[in-house]
């Protein structure tokens, strides 16, 4: 098992949920981030006042999948997240040691 | 054996009147079995009750009988009970009121010398209660030790004022309560009266949070039972009034008070008794999961405009409402009965009609109303600018006089006037207009808030009623004052910006389109109270607006310049943006902790800041009425006639406002000098070297199919164009700016200008055919082009919806030579005047965007034009 995180533009979110439901991936886990790597934060001025944007603003989903899958789950995620402009995001590949769903106590494949 | 039938019978059979009076000394036998299917049947019980249309009073009363005889026969029956000892019922339960799940408080009270038979008497009154699984709540004490511990803890002391003799010895009852009185009461007034207020202030603060507001907790939340008991307790300690009745008879409340909070109190009871027969448990906070299957029980429908369960939490906040207003004043007054030093010592006069006493504004007399009922608008003014509440008597007679304001009143624009500086000028809004709110004035005065006034949102985001929202909009704007000052000034009709917050969720409660609804509705409040024409188009737009940068901060690229430029035009201008980028920071800080924060605030600053510098330097109004658009111009003229020479002979009035909000003073002064030249020249041009472009500026004068020979010129000489901007004087003068780069990668110093300058005159001049020259220049590219597989991507859209002004037409075609000239050749023939352009490519694809109007200066909208301006255009881009 693997969890794919993605970290991706805020606005490409629901395309890319539309997208991974397409595959028949109904599961995340999504958070609001806030980071930068090649894309800088910028200070923007204002009628004087400075606006300074240290970090910008990223939707983070992390999706447990099986090991077969994750080729698929990444292209997909590539395609519906891309711009083509700087800041489209990264996408991490872990393993996954075990799943345990609480309620029911399956493990494994079963869980995700 | 009346109780065990009780507890095996199915609920249908059940008999849960007084005829239980069986023997209840075989409860604690039943066995393990048993006694879940008792605890079941109890729930069954109440429910066949409850189906029976028991509830209320009803309920808890028969439910305390029910609990009574058992525990008496328990503690008849035991010969050890026989002499020192009395069972005392407490809390709810000594008041008769007792709830499904509730515990059941005791207290074995015993004379010292029967301490020997205590756990004997224990026993048998307790077993038979664990046994059956119930929730008991109990003590032994002596008459010394109970006053030792109400002196210890003031709850008990409270819970001692509901104490109710179940049987036992009553002499020793009897003397617990006369040396209760004397030790706690008699004298005491004003220890329990602090006691009473401090631990009211730290429940209000415990259950005051978000969470609360959301999932109301019945028992312990402003306007739950707690406040309710407090008031009948504080009541009984320090008047000796007993109940509602007699604080109307003392004239504490009014008649209208009195009905109201019986029903409110009513009302509160039967969801208790629901609530806890859903949740099966002594649970008294309405959790968001039962509040759906709540409002099914009290007989509530889905219907088009609203959810079953938002009719029944308006009813429970309403009546929660009801109950908190009416406990703060009943707390006001006593405070004020009991504060020695009260009795009119310092009075200052605020204003003729109103003064303050003891840190109270108060109106001087009632008479004045009749005569002044603007004094009620300046009276929550005043307490709002000075930050001191409004007397209760005084709000009380607001209440009573609401009659007073009558359309009339609704139109005066002398009312409105403290209405205004209410919202704008004061330094707590929120404290007048919650006191507005709670005495009716609000609505009074806007009846629209009728509509929304408890109204509760059936969704995690909205933690407040729609009113209580609305009034925190008011709060969290006063902040921003502040906080974003810069942008605050950009604000220059303040009294706009702040109706806009009272009223941009006005329209709720009638199904989805609350924006429009309020949108419209706003219109009409603000000009019932005399807004001008301009400021109530602005209200209506930020009320119509006001969830749009939110939706497209997190929803759309911020990256795509259309958008952005889409978005501006619909905002318009710099001071819109201010306003609508205030609003929304406050509407989302004022729905709930969860829907405002640093992320969401980075989007919507980085949107923000984009369409306002947009907004900085470009007009998209053709609109007279947009008056950040026209001041922006008035500086403009200002500046260009301070650079003109003092002789020079200008009428700066033909300069229309979007031209010159599209360039620099500078710039436009230079644009003049050029005009002088065109006595010589027909056309003129000036062209510079920029990092990505070459930029031309040409200056001529208006005539027909002008841009089709420019572009055409411009196509005979290898030049793609970028982007356009075309401005029209009113005297006739033509200024384009094109943005151009070489088709054949020429250089800048080796593309051919002078025979550019000269081959744009003869076109003006029509003495240059560009249809052959064009033709034969193509001619050998045409072989080279694939034409039916290119013809599947040419595309023609008119979109009339993404921009408020304009028609916009995409083209979308293979790049071609020519092409941009025959598009604009098509729209020239059909009268269709261009007013900006944006020529895009991508790869080899051509995504040209004309925003454009009809002959008429109007949309273009009639289908059948539509249709054949549409072919038309497919056939340019598409006829290679």
């Amino acid at each position: 098992m693997k969890k794919i995180e993605a970290i991706i533009k805020p606005f490409k979110l629901d395309d890319v949920k539309e997208a991974l439901n397409g595959i028949g991936i109904k599961g995340m886990t999504i958070s609001e981030v806030k980071g930068y790597g090649r894309q800088k934060g910028h200070k923007e001025i204002y009628r004087g006042a400075e606006y300074i944007v240290d970090f910008i603003p990223k939707a983070k989903m992390e999706i447990i999948v099986d090991a077969d899958q994750v080729d698929e789950v990444i292209e997909t995620i590539c395609k519906a997240a891309q711009t083509g402009k700087i800041g489209d995001g990264k996408i991490f590949v872990l393993p996954v040691d075990e799943v345990v769903r609480v309620r029911t106590g399956e493990k494994g494949k079963e869980a995700i | 054996m009346a109780d065990a039938s009780f507890y095996n019978k199915p609920p249908a059979q059940i008999q849960f009147d007084g005829g239980i009076v069986g023997q209840t000394s075989m409860l604690h036998k039943v066995t393990d079995q048993q006694k879940t299917y008792g605890l079941r049947a109890r729930k069954e019980a109440l429910d066949a009750l409850w189906k029976q249309g028991v509830s209320g009073h009803a309920l808890l009363k028969q439910h305390t009988e029910f609990i009574d005889h058992h525990i008496q026969n328990s503690f008849d029956e035991c010969e050890a009970a026989g002499k020192g000892f009395s069972l005392v019922a407490l809390g709810g339960y000594g008041r008769k009121e007792l709830f499904p799940f509730s515990d059941i408080d005791l207290m074995l009270l015993y004379e010292r010398k029967a301490k020997k038979n205590l756990e004997k008497v224990a026993d048998a009154v307790l077993y038979p209660l664990w046994d059956a699984g119930l929730e008991v709540g109990h003590a032994v004490r002596t008459v010394k030790e109970c006053l030792a511990d109400a002196k210890a803890d003031f709850f008990f002391q409270v819970a001692m004022l509901d104490a109710r003799l179940l049987t036992g010895s009553k002499s020793l009852f009897d003397e617990l309560q006369d040396k209760y009185r004397r030790k706690f009461i008699e004298g005491h007034r004003s220890d329990f009266l602090r006691e009473m207020l401090e631990y009211r202030a730290k429940r209000q603060a415990d259950f005051g949070k978000h969470a609360y507001l959301l999932e109301p907790h019945i028992k312990e939340s402003r306007g739950g039972f707690r406040d309710f008991q407090a008031m009948l307790w504080t009541a009984q300690f320090i008047f000796g009034l007993h109940g509602l009745h007699d604080l109307y008879d003392a004239g504490i409340l009014t008649a209208a008070e009195l009905e109201k909070l019986e029903e409110a109190y009513d009302y509160l009871v039967r969801i208790r008794n629901r609530l806890h027969y859903v949740s099966c448990r002594k649970n008294d906070q309405l959790y968001f999961e039962h509040q759906e299957e709540m409002a099914r029980a009290f007989g509530f429908k889905n219907d088009k405009s609203r959810l079953a369960v938002e009719y029944f939490m308006r009813d429970v906040y309403g009546h929660m409402e009801t109950i908190r207003v009416g406990t703060d004043l009943f707390f006001e007054h006593v405070n004020e009965v009991l504060d020695h030093d009260f009795k009119a010592r310092d009075k200052k006069v605020l204003e003729p009609g109103l003064e303050i006493r003891h840190n109270r504004i108060h109106l001087a007399s009632q008479e004045l109303l009749n005569s002044k009922p603007i004094l009620m608008m300046r009276l929550f003014t005043q307490s709002a600018k000075t930050g001191i509440p409004v007397h209760h008597r005084t709000k009380k007679l607001v209440s009573a006089n609401l009659d007073l304001i009558t359309e009339k009143q609704r139109h005066s624009r002398r009312m409105a006037q403290p209405f205004w500086a209410l919202l704008t000028d004061t330094n707590d809004p929120l404290l007048g207009l919650t006191a507005m709110l709670e005495t009716g004035l609000l609505a009074a005065y806007i009846p629209e808030f009728n509509k929304v006034e408890s109204l509760a949102q059936h969704d995690i985001y909205h933690v407040f009623t729609v009113d209580r929202h609305l009034l925190q909009v008011i709060g969290e704007l006063q902040k921003l004052r502040n906080k974003e000052r810069s942008i605050f000034n950009t604000v220059k009709a303040e009294h706009v910006l702040f109706l806009a917050g009272l009223l941009h969720d006005i329209g709720k409660g009638f199904g989805t389109g609350h924006a429009e609804r309020g949108g419209d509705l706003a219109r009409t409040i603000g000009s019932r109270m005399g807004l001008s024409d301009v400021e109530v188009d602005n209200l209506a737009f930020l009320v119509r607006n006001h969830l749009f940068l939110s939706h497209t901060a997190l929803r759309r690229d911020l990256e795509d310049e259309e958008l952005i430029m889409r978005c501006a035009e619909r905002v318009q201008s710099p001071e819109r943006l201010a306003m609508l980028y205030l609003l929304t920071i406050a509407d989302a800080k004022a729905t709930g902790p969860s829907v405002w924060n640093e992320w969401k605030a980075a989007l919507l600053q980085e949107l923000y800041l984009k369409i306002a510098l947009l907004l900085e330097h470009s007009d998209l109004s053709e609109q007279d009425k947009n008056q950040g658009a026209k001041l922006g111009a008035r500086w403009m003229r200002e500046k260009i006639f301070e650079l003109l020479p003092h002789d020079a002979d200008m009428d700066l009035a033909m300069l229309p406002d979007d031209y010159l909000l599209n360039f620099a003073p500078e710039d436009v002064v230079e644009h003049l000098r050029h005009r002088q030249g065109l006595a010589k020249k027909d056309i003129l041009l000036f062209h510079e070297e920029r990092q990505e472009s070459w930029s031309l500026l040409l200056v001529t004068r208006d005539r027909p199919g002008l841009l089709a020979k420019i572009f055409g010129v411009l196509a005979l000489h290898n030049l793609n164009v970028l982007a356009a901007q075309i401005f029209t004087w009113d005297d006739g003068t033509v200024i384009d700016t094109i943005e151009v780069s070489s088709s054949i990668s020429q250089n800048y110093q080796d593309q051919n200008w002078q025979g550019l300058a000269r081959d744009l005159d003869m076109a003006v001049n029509q003495r240059l055919g560009l249809e052959h020259r064009l033709y034969k220049k193509l001619a050998p590219l045409r072989k080279t082009i694939g034409g039916t597989e290119k013809r599947l991507d040419a595309k023609i859209e008119i979109d009339n919806r993404s921009s408020e002004i304009y028609t916009i037409i995409e083209a979308y075609g293979h790049d071609r030579i020519g092409m941009l000239y025959e598009i604009t050749r098509i729209l020239s023939d059909f009268g269709i005047n261009i007013y900006r352009a944006r020529i895009g490519t991508r790869a080899d694809q051509v995504v040209d965007v004309f925003y454009v109007l009809d002959y008429d200066g109007r949309k273009i909208k009639d289908p059948a034009f539509k249709e054949e301006l549409q072919e038309g255009l497919l056939y340019a881009v598409s006829n290679v």
